[in-house]
C-alpha cells in the first residue's frame, strides 16, 4: 500500500506532535536537581549569635565585656552589664579589640634573628622553645635574667612571680607615663597598697586634680559611669572643678576649669588645706595628724595670699579661699578630691599628690557614700601575697635607669624601647643582652631589636583573669576565656609557654604552683585550682552544688564578685603633710618662645600601644577632633603674637631632642604651656613596618628631660620646658571639627570657649 | 444495511478509544519511565555526587560503617555522630521557602581542617577549590503547581503542644523536621519517607485544623 503525500504529512505531523508531547511531560534534568552554590550568599541567613563574657586587655582597666560571636568569628564587643567595674559601659579602645585580632600584620610564626642580622626568619616552636631553654639554662648568673611585662595582675602575677624566684631571675613592670607617685601617695595618706575606689557618682562636690578621668586616667569607663549619675540634674547634680594645666577632655566637662601653672597643683592643694584648717572647717582629729599638731600655722608657707603660692599656682587668693571654702561646706558633703596624670608628674610629683589626697582626710569621706572607699585583698589567697602584689606595681623611671643590664631578657606585651625616654638606657640594655626574647603579636620597637619573637594569642583567644584594680570596693575578680579559637595555628599563650618552659628547665614551677597532679599543665588548669578554692567558699555572684557549675557560672557572667566583701579597716593614721615648700623644677631651654610641654595620653590610641589599630587611629580627639597624626595645642593670642597659624609646623624642642608636629590653636591652652599628645611617631625598623602607625606623628616621649620625683623616682613627665620654632612648612590638619555645623539643642546653649583672661 | 452501519460506527468508536487510550497509555508510560522513582516516593535514596552521611553531622548515635560495624577513630575509640542541629547547616528553614542546601563555603568553614583526608571531604574541597557548585540529587519535591513554604510550618511545629498528634510537647527542631522527613539523622543516604503527595498534606492540614483552601497551596 503506498503512501499518498497527503497520509505522509499527517503522521509526520501527528509524530512531531506526539514527539513535542511526551517530551514535554517528562521532568526536565534540573528539576531533579538542587545545587550548592560555591560562596555563602550574603543574604542568607547566617546561624545564630552567641555572646561570650570576657575581659578587655586593650587597657590596664581591664573592663569586662562581652563578646558576640558568629560562626566561630567574634564581631562586636560591648560591655558586660554585670561586671563590677564598668557595668555594661565601654570605650572605643574596648571596641577596637576586634581589629588586634583580625590586624593583617599580626605575627603569624616564631621568629629568630640571629645577633648581628637585621632580617627575620620562621621557626618551629620546638626549636625556639629549645633556644629559650638553652639560654636560660646556660645562664651562669640567674639574676642576670629579666622579665618585662605589663603590670600583672591575678594568676598571671602569681605564674610570673613563682617563675622568677624558682628560676632566681628579676621581674619589672612596664608603664608608659607610670602612676607610681599616685600608688605611694595612697600608701602615704590612707595606708593602703591597693588603689582604692573614688565614689564620684554619689558625690556632691568633686575637685580633680591634672586626673584626666574621663578620657585615659586610671579607670576611665568605670569613672565616666559614674560621672554621669554625678550630673543628673536638679537635685542630686554634683559639681565637677577640674585643676589642670592643660584644658583636657575632663576640663572640658568639668563646671568649672581652674587653669594651673604645672606643678603647682600640690601647693594649690596645700593652700586649701591651709584655709580649711585655719577657718576651722575640716574634721579637727584629721587636721590635728595632718600638721602633726602643730596647727594650720605648721603650713604658713602656703598662705594663699603669699606671693609664692599665687606666683605657682598661677591662682589668685580669693579663689583659692573660695575653693576651700565650697569644698569644706557643709552643705556641699560629701565631697571629693582626687589628683593624678600631670599633677603627679612632677619633681614634687608625691607631695602633690599627697597634699591633694589628704584634703580627703579633712571632709572625713572615708568609707563614706561620695568619698574614698578602701579595696579589700583578691579574695584568693596566693593573690593577696605581697610578691603577687608587686607583680602588679610598674618600675619607676629611676629603677630603669639604674637596673642591672640583663643577660637574657624576656619582654611580653609591653613596647619599653618606644615608651622609656631614651635616658632610660634601655635600648642599650636590650642591644648589650645576649638573647632577647619578646612575646608579642606585633613588630614593633621592641619585638624589632629581641632575637626571639614568639606569637601570643590575643586576649580574645586565650584565657586569663584579673582583679581590678581599683577594684569595685568589695571583692571581685574577672575571668578571661577564649571566645574564639585562634585565628591562626601558630600562636600560643603566655602562660602556657611559661608553664613548659618551667617544665623543661626543671625548676619545680608546677609543684610551686600545686598544678603538679595535672599531666602537662595548663594555664587553664592554674586558673581552675583558683577558682576552685572560691567555689568552696560557696559564698558571692555564682554559687552551684559541683565545681563544673560553679566554672560554667563564672564563665557565663565574666566572673565572681561578693558584695559583701569590703574593706572594714581605716589604714594606718596618714603621714603629716610636708611642711617644707616643695622643689618644682621645670627643666629644658630657656629664655624667648619656651614653653612648659604638658605630654598627654591619647584619649584613643592611649600611650602608642593601640596606635596599629585604624579604628582607634581615625577616632576624633575629644578636644581637638584631630585623626591620625600628633599636634601641637598652642593658645590663640600666644600664636597670634607669635605669628603661628593653625597648621604651621613647629620645631619643639627640649634639652634631649627636637620633634616637628603642626599646631593647632586653640584659646583654652594656657599661654605658659604647649601640649603634645603620646603614642603616634612609630617605627620598628628599617626592615618591618607597621603599617597603620607608621610614618604618622611623632614620639613625644623621646624629647622628655629625665627628670624624677624626688621621693619615688617617678619620671616628671610634665617637667619638660621646650622651645618651639616654626620651620615654615604648613599643612592642613586632618580634623573633623569645623566640618560639621553646631546645632543649638533646646535647653542647651552653644558653649562657646574663651582664654583665660 | 443499517445494522452493519451501526456495527461500523460502534467499531470505529472503539477503534477510535483504543487508540486514545493507547495514546494515553504511552504518554503516561512515556512520562513515567522516563523519571526517577524516587521522585514519585518509590524506592531508595538517590545516588549523590558526594556521599554526605548525615549521620555523622546531626546523628548522635555511634557510627557503624556499610557493614555494620562500629567506627573507630584514630586511638581506636568508637565515634558517636555530632549531633549538629538541622538548622545549622539548612539555616533558611525557618526563614523561608525554602530549607537551603548550604553553600559549598559553609561546609568548607570546618571541612578547612576537619577530615581532609577522607575520599568525599576531598571531592567537596576540589568543589571549593575550583569554585564549582555541588550538584545534588534531589529526594523531596513537590510539582510546580504546589507552593510549599517551610517557614509557618516550622512556626507552628515549634510552638509548644503543637508538636505530634502524640502530643509531645518538646519543640526540638529535629522532632519538628522528622515530622515530614522522617529521622534524617540516622539515614547515612537520605530518601523521602513520606508521600508528601496532595492526601498527605490535607490529610495534615486537617488534624492541626490548618486552612484546606485549595488557594493554600495552589496560587
Amino acid at each position: 500500500m503506498g503512501i499518498t503525500r497527503r497520509q505522509f504529512l499527517r503522521w509526520s505531523g501527528a509524530s512531531a506532535v506526539g514527539a513535542v508531547v511526551f517530551n514535554g511531560c517528562r521532568i526536565p534534568e534540573e528539576e531533579l536537581q538542587v545545587e550548592s552554590p560555591v560562596d555563602m550568599p550574603e543574604d542568607l541567613v547566617t546561624g545564630i549569635d552567641n555572646w561570650y563574657a570576657t575581659i578587655c586587655r586593650q587597657d590596664p582597666e581591664a573592663c569586662g565585656i562581652i563578646v558576640r560571636v558568629v560562626e566561630g568569628r567574634a564581631k562586636k564587643i560591648e560591655g558586660n552589664p554585670d561586671y563590677p567595674i564598668n557595668q555594661g559601659k565601654h570605650n572605643a579602645r574596648s571596641e577596637a579589640g576586634l581589629q588586634a585580632l583580625y590586624h593583617p600584620d599580626r605575627i603569624q610564626q616564631p621568629l629568630f634573628r640571629e645577633g648581628s642580622s637585621e632580617d627575620f626568619s620562621p621557626i618551629s616552636w620546638t626549636d625556639a622553645r629549645r633556644k629559650i631553654t638553652d639560654s636560660l639554662g646556660n645562664l651562669a648568673d640567674k639574676s642576670k635574667f629579666l622579665l618585662v611585662t605589663q603590670p600583672l595582675r591575678g594568676h598571671l602575677a602569681l605564674l610570673a612571680s613563682e617563675f622568677v624566684q624558682a628560676y632566681g631571675g628579676k621581674h619589672m613592670a612596664f608603664e608608659t607615663l607610670e602612676q607610681v607617685t599616685l600608688r605611694q601617695s595612697v600608701k602615704d595618706v590612707f595606708g593602703q597598697d591597693r588603689l582604692p575606689d573614688f565614689d564620684i557618682q554619689n558625690s556632691r562636690y568633686l575637685i580633680s586634680f591634672g586626673a584626666d578621668f574621663l578620657s585615659t586616667w586610671i579607670s576611665p569607663v568605670k569613672y565616666s559611669r559614674g560621672y554621669g549619675e554625678l550630673r543628673q540634674g536638679p537635685g542630686k547634680r554634683g559639681v565637677h572643678v577640674q585643676v589642670d594645666s592643660r584644658f583636657s577632655m575632663t576640663a572640658a566637662s568639668a563646671d568649672e576649669w581652674v587653669p594651673v601653672k604645672p606643678g603647682g597643683e600640690g601647693i594649690l592643694a596645700m593652700s586649701m588645706v591651709y584655709v580649711i584648717i585655719r577657718d576651722g572647717l575640716g574634721d579637727r582629729g584629721a587636721a590635728n595628724v595632718l600638721t602633726g599638731g602643730n596647727g594650720y600655722q605648721a603650713l604658713d608657707a602656703f598662705r594663699p595670699d603669699s606671693h609664692d603660692v599665687v606666683e605657682a599656682t598661677g591662682v589668685s587668693e580669693e579663689r583659692i579661699v573660695e575653693l576651700a571654702h565650697v569644698f569644706a561646706d557643709q552643705n556641699n558633703q560629701p565631697s571629693l578630691a582626687i589628683g593624678g596624670g600631670s599633677a603627679g608628674a612632677h619633681t614634687s610629683g608625691l607631695f602633690n599628690l599627697r597634699a591633694v589626697y589628704s584634703l580627703n582626710l579633712l571632709v572625713n569621706n572615708v568609707n563614706k557614700d561620695g568619698g574614698v572607699f578602701f579595696n579589700p585583698a583578691p579574695p584568693i589567697e596566693r593573690l593577696a601575697s605581697q610578691d603577687v602584689m608587686n607583680m602588679g606595681v610598674p618600675a619607676s623611671f629611676r629603677d630603669w635607669k639604674e637596673m642591672d643590664s640583663p643577660q637574657v631578657l624576656m619582654i611580653r606585651g609591653v613596647n619599653p624601647v618606644y615608651g622609656l625616654p631614651p635616658d632610660a638606657n634601655f635600648v642599650t640594655a636590650v642591644e648589650n643582652a645576649d638573647f632577647v626574647i619578646a612575646f608579642s603579636s606585633f613588630m614593633d620597637e621592641t619585638s624589632a631589636k629581641a632575637n626571639l619573637i614568639l606569637p601570643e594569642h590575643t586576649y580574645l583567644e586565650d584565657w586569663g583573669d584579673d582583679v581590678p584594680d581599683p577594684g569595685p570596693r568589695y571583692q571581685s575578680m574577672g575571668l578571661q576565656q577564649p571566645v574564639v579559637r585562634p585565628f591562626h595555628a601558630e600562636t600560643r599563650s603566655f602562660g602556657d609557654e611559661v608553664l613548659l618552659l618551667g617544665a623543661a628547665l626543671n625548676i619545680g614551677l608546677t609543684g610551686r604552683l600545686g598544678i603538679d597532679g595535672n599531666d602537662n599543665p595548663t594555664f587553664q588548669d592554674l586558673l581552675k585550682k583558683g577558682a576552685e578554692k572560691l567555689w568552696m567558699e560557696n559564698r558571692g555572684s555564682v554559687r552551684a552544688g559541683t565545681f563544673d557549675g560553679f566554672w560554667n557560672g563564672v564563665l557565663q557572667r565574666g566572673g565572681w564578685w561578693d558584695t559583701e566583701a569590703k574593706e572594714r579597716a581605716i589604714g594606718s593614721d596618714p603621714r603629716p603633710l610636708d611642711t617644707i615648700w616643695p622643689n618644682i623644677s621645670i627643666e629644658g631651654p630657656t629664655g624667648e618662645d619656651t614653653y612648659n610641654l604638658i605630654p598627654f595620653l591619647s584619649n584613643s590610641i592611649a600611650d602608642g600601644n593601640l596606635a596599629h589599630l585604624p579604628w582607634l587611629q581615625a577616632a576624633p580627639d575629644p578636644v581637638t577632633t584631630m585623626v591620625w597624626r600628633t599636634w601641637v595645642e598652642m593658645n590663640t593670642k600666644t600664636a597670634e603674637e607669635k605669628g603661628i597659624r593653625e597648621g604651621d609646623m613647629l620645631e619643639v624642642t627640649s634639652s634631649n631632642g627636637t620633634v616637628i608636629a603642626p599646631a593647632y590653636i586653640h584659646p583654652a591652652v594656657p599661654p605658659w604651656t604647649v601640649s603634645i599628645p603620646v603614642g603616634q611617631g612609630h617605627k620598628a625598623s628599617e626592615q618591618y613596618s607597621e603599617r597603620y602607625a607608621e610614618g604618622i606623628g611623632v614620639n613625644t616621649l623621646s624629647i622628655l628631660t629625665p627628670i624624677v620625683d624626688g621621693d619615688t623616682g617617678a619620671l616628671a613627665w610634665a617637667a619638660t620646658r621646650v622651645k618651639i620654632k616654626k620651620t615654615g612648612e604648613h599643612i592642613d590638619l586632618s580634623r573633623f571639627e569645623g566640618n560639621v555645623p553646631a546645632f543649638e539643642l533646646e535647653n542647651a546653649k552653644i558653649v562657646q570657649i574663651a582664654p583665660p583672661n | 444495511m443499517k445494522r452493519i452501519a451501526a456495527i461500523g460506527i460502534v467499531a470505529g468508536g472503539l477503534a477510535l478509544g483504543g487508540l486514545v487510550t493507547l495514546f494515553l497509555v504511552l504518554f503516561v508510560a512515556r512520562a513515567w519511565w522516563t523519571t526517577p522513582f524516587e521522585v514519585f516516593g518509590f524506592g531508595g535514596a538517590p545516588e549523590q555526587p558526594i556521599a554526605f552521611p548525615h549521620t555523622v553531622h546531626a546523628g548522635v548515635d555511634i557510627l557503624v560503617d556499610e557493614d555494620g560495624n562500629h567506627k573507630l577513630d584514630a586511638s581506636n575509640e568508637e565515634m558517636n555522630g555530632l549531633g549538629l542541629g538541622c538548622t545549622y547547616c539548612h539555616r533558611n528553614v525557618d526563614k523561608g521557602a525554602s530549607a537551603s542546601i548550604p553553600p559549598v563555603e559553609q561546609c568548607i568553614f570546618c571541612h578547612k581542617t576537619i577530615g581532609t583526608d577522607l575520599p568525599e571531604v576531598a571531592k567537596l574541597v576540589a568543589a571549593w577549590d575550583n569554585k564549582e557548585a555541588v550538584v545534588w540529587e534531589r529526594v523531596h519535591r513537590l510539582p510546580d503547581h504546589v507552593r510549599f513554604v517551610h517557614e509557618p510550618h516550622i512556626r507552628f511545629f515549634t510552638k509548644t503542644g503543637n508538636l505530634l498528634p502524640s502530643g509531645e510537647q518538646a519543640a526540638m527542631a529535629a522532632n519538628v523536621c522528622s515530622t515530614c522527613h522522617g529521622d534524617v539523622a540516622a539515614m547515612a543516604e537520605v530518601k523521602q519517607v513520606r508521600s508528601l503527595k496532595m492526601g498527605d498534606c490535607v490529610d495534615c492540614h486537617r488534624n492541626y485544623s490548618a486552612p484546606t483552601d485549595c488557594t493554600t497551596c495552589h496560587y
